[in-house]
């Protein structure tokens, strides 16, 4: 298989971090990934994506929003049943 | 959410929801309501989440009989949730997003990354430099500007951690769209924090 250059490695980036590329080609890509210090650091940062902004938008709940989703519910499920 | 043995299970509450049991409605609600909000705020904003969260669970109530079981009711539940969030979008829309094809990495003529392992390497690093509201505010932000097909799939797989395939079921897409967007808003959202913190630093 002919050397990856790096955009190749970047279009199959999720498709490769999922197990769905065929092994041939996944160890052209390890290759690729191993000798390559821009695409070690590109694996890295987009790897850093999920974690930073699954973190950056844990929200908390807030305190009355319980007792008001129970009241909206039962007034609209009520009138549900009678329609 | 850990079920144990004492615990009914989603489906079995569902099952008696549909047929007419309220608390086995209200006991789903409680054990989703959290998550729901979660999923919410990620798809539209912490303003318009309460009317999404109730929505959502009024679709639930409304089409409780129609839930066959062929899908885990979390699946189920979370496709409802993405459907009425997307319905919220579309009656609030204010201004089309902006697009964020600017922070897609770029490459020479011979495929090799344009730019230098220094940037490269700083989205990775935003989370530690960056003031955490700041960074909840900018994330906040620049998920909204992911178009749309996009956010979904992203907030589903990345932020809610759902697998591909129940990401799949939930946008009824096939499992390859759902990676190639995904794909596509991870290289979006990585060029965006690197020129955050690039910004700043």
């Amino acid at each position: 298989m002919k050397p990856i250059a790096c955009v190749s490695g970047v279009e199959l980036l999720m498709e490769y971090l999922e197990g769905v590329v065929p092994p041939e080609l996944r160890a052209a890509l390890d290759e690729h990934v191993a000798g390559c210090p821009r695409c070690t650091a590109f694996v890295e940062s987009y790897l850093a994506v999920p974690r930073i902004l699954r973190e950056a938008t844990a929200s908390t709940v807030p305190v009355h929003l319980e007792a008001s989703l129970k009241a909206f519910l039962r007034a609209r499920t009520d009138a549900f049943k009678e329609n | 959410m850990v079920v144990t043995a004492a615990e009914p299970s989603d489906e079995t509450l569902a099952a008696r929801a549909a047929a007419g049991d309220d608390s086995a409605f209200e006991a789903l609600v409680e054990r989703y309501q959290v998550r729901i909000f979660r999923l919410a705020c990620r798809l539209t904003s912490e303003t318009d989440a309460p009317d999404v969260l109730q929505e959502t669970f009024l679709q639930v109530y409304r089409h409780l009989s129609s839930f066959r079981g062929e899908s885990q009711f979390g699946t189920w539940l979370y496709r409802i949730a993405s459907n009425a969030a997307l319905m919220h979008r579309r009656a609030t829309a204010r201004r089309p997003a902006e697009s964020l094809d600017m922070f897609l990495p770029r490459f020479d003529a011979l495929g090799t990354h344009a730019a230098t392992p220094a940037e490269l390497q700083v989205a990775s690093h935003a989370d530690e430099l960056l003031d955490r509201q700041f960074l909840a505010d900018k994330a906040r932000h620049v998920i909204a500007r992911l178009p749309e097909l996009y956010r979904d799939a992203f907030v589903l797989r990345d932020l809610e951690e759902m697998s591909t395939a129940d990401v799949a079921h939930a946008l009824g897409v096939d499992a390859a769209t759902v990676r190639q967007r995904v794909h596509r808003a991870r290289l979006m959202l990585r060029g965006y924090l690197a020129d955050l913190v690039g910004a700043k630093s």
